[in-house]
């Protein structure tokens, strides 16, 4: 389908002309500090969801749903489970 | 997204229309009833096509943990008939396509115009390998697990898609390049100077397989549903449940704690006025009850509590499934649930209608509730029909020409239906109406093409 045409993303921008959302570009800055946020908070060692939102300033439930997908992405990883039920965390690898 | 917005969009080229080709069966739908439906027809050595708007075929059964009653893996059952389909000889997929309309011009000569979307990535190089997808920075939700999870702007649909391609959503797509980069095939996969394809098809008949839509538990303000994340729909909780679940474990979404409470409340946008839903969704009441008995293996310690109207186990096996509940000790609650409150930790009041005990108002404290959802009428396949009328009831689900004794052919001669499209039911009767319609397509292009 390329057609011998290199850097398929580079040349279709260069010919449609179109550009990234600006709320999609605000979107992954902030998605990358979250990330940094996160890790930042599981460097002293595994926390729980809880703490971590705490620790981060972030609603619970945002907090939440990065620290899953995170999972989900190897990121990182659940380690032990408190009695209250909630899961511990920490950075993969 | 509807059809139309693909043609708004800028492409690398021209939007490409391709010569007519002709088939006996178009199947609308790659879920479990079109899957059957285009098997059997393969089987018989019909020339079909199956057309399924998604980036994978597999529809809604391969989202599902178990089956009920019989508590089957419903993956294990759904992917090896997703492969079965896409490499049967007689069968050609156009996967992530739409059919955009339908023209009668006599018996057994159908012509149909579908748009077939670009994924953006090269089919016949990708290996599924998900390298652009960890290399991608955006993160939305996953509509895969109902938003429980992110997933990128590039992603495999799902770990047993069928094909396991990446595919590109261009809405939530920043153009940076990283996927191109990352893929490791020589030349890479991912493909921006793909460009929408127009098939026209000439067909001797039609299935139309397009399945339902699911309530949408926020038009029930009382419920706060898409307000307190710990309010899930059952859909959630299947996924929850299912061995492809998008967490390492049980979790409520408010905080990732493992719940240990938890309500279910029954006939939610089903036998309901006030939504526009009189009809019973049929399924609710045991998938519902599945799911509790699955919950009481994963979580020994929780509580399981179902508020219900009736508790209807109408199928084969389906009384004993439900006994074996109560067995178990899930407990059942005769009443309706008047509103949902949220406490501060994320906990929930459910008030509600205590109907064996007088009919009193009670309270009751959980930590996470499900909502069982009903089934609602995917109404869009009507409108491709051009100069001829597709038939749907009062709520929208396609009305065969007769019920009793012949509840597979629509009101358009040489269109059949089956599974959901027709209205609520199991996998079981979805899978029977596939085969029924796949056998009277069969008798009907014998009995046209016979004639002319």
């Amino acid at each position: 389908m390329s057609g011998g045409v290199k850097n398929t993303v580079l040349e279709y921008r260069k010919k449609t002309g179109v550009e990234p959302p600006k709320e999609l570009t605000e979107l992954v800055k902030e998605i990358n500090k979250i990330k940094a946020k996160i890790t930042n908070a599981l460097k002293e060692g595994p926390k729980t969801i809880p703490e971590i939102a705490k620790e981060i300033g972030m609603k619970e439930s945002l907090t939440a749903w990065y620290v899953l997908t995170f999972v989900k992405y190897d990121l990182l990883e659940p380690e032990s489970q408190t009695d209250e039920g909630y899961y511990r965390y920490k950075v993969k690898g | 997204m509807s059809v139309k917005s693909w043609y708004e969009r800028k492409y690398y080229g021209e939007i490409e229309d391709l010569p007519e080709e002709e088939y006996d069966v178009l199947v609308i739908g790659g879920g479990i009833a079109g899957i059957q439906a285009a098997l059997d027809l393969g089987d018989m050595g019909f020339k079909v096509v199956l057309v399924e708007k998604e980036p994978s075929i597999g529809g809604f059964m391969y989202k599902l943990s178990k089956t009920f009653p019989t508590m089957d893996c419903a993956s294990c059952i759904a992917t090896p008939r997703m492969a079965q389909v896409f490499h049967h000889p007689m069968i050609d997929l156009l996967i992530y396509s739409e059919v955009e309309e339908i023209e009668k011009k006599g018996e057994g000569d159908f012509r149909v115009k579908v748009l077939e979307k670009p994924r953006f990535v090269d089919s016949s190089r990708c290996t599924g390998c998900g390298q652009c997808e960890l290399a991608c920075p955006v993160i939305v939700p996953h509509e895969y697990d109902w938003g429980l999870a992110g997933r990128k702007a590039v992603y495999i649909p799902f770990d047993t898609a069928v094909p396991r391609i990446a595919v590109v959503d261009l809405d939530h797509c920043i153009y940076c390049g990283q996927c191109e980069r990352a893929c490791p095939t020589e030349p890479p996969s991912i493909d921006f100077t793909q460009v929408p394809k127009i098939h026209h098809l000439k067909v001797g008949a039609i299935i139309i397989a397009t399945g339902f839509h699911l309530f949408d538990a926020r038009l029930k303000e009382n419920y706060h549903f898409g307000e307190y994340p710990n309010v899930i729909h059952a859909m959630h909780m299947d996924r929850l449940l299912a061995p492809t679940r998008p967490y390492h474990a049980i979790l409520r979404p408010s905080d990732g704690k493992e719940p240990n409470n938890i309500a279910y409340i029954l006939c939610v946008g089903s036998r309901d006025k006030t939504v526009n839903n009189p009809n019973c969704s049929q399924i609710c009441c045991m998938y519902s009850i599945k799911q509790a008995q699955l919950i009481m293996g994963a979580l020994p310690l929780a509580d399981v509590t179902i508020y219900y109207i009736d508790i209807r186990a109408f199928g084969k096996a389906f009384e004993e499934f439900y006994q074996q509940a109560k067995d178990m000790g899930i407990m059942l609650v005769k009443g309706r649930v008047a509103k949902i409150e949220q406490k501060e930790n994320g906990d929930l009041i459910v008030w509600y209608e205590d109907i064996e005990n007088g009919g009193k108002l009670c309270k009751a404290e959980h930590d996470l509730v499900v909502l069982s959802v009903g089934l609602l009428p995917n109404k869009e396949i009507a409108n491709v029909f051009k100069g001829q009328k597709l038939e749907v009831d009062d709520v929208g689900w396609i009305k065969p020409v007769d019920e009793n004794a012949n509840p597979v052919e629509t009101s358009i001669r040489g269109v059949f239906a089956a599974g959901t499209a027709l209205g609520p039911k199991d996998i079981p009767d979805s899978v029977i109406e596939g085969g029924a319609a796949a056998m009277q397509c069969a008798a009907y292009l014998s009995e046209v093409r016979g004639r002319h």
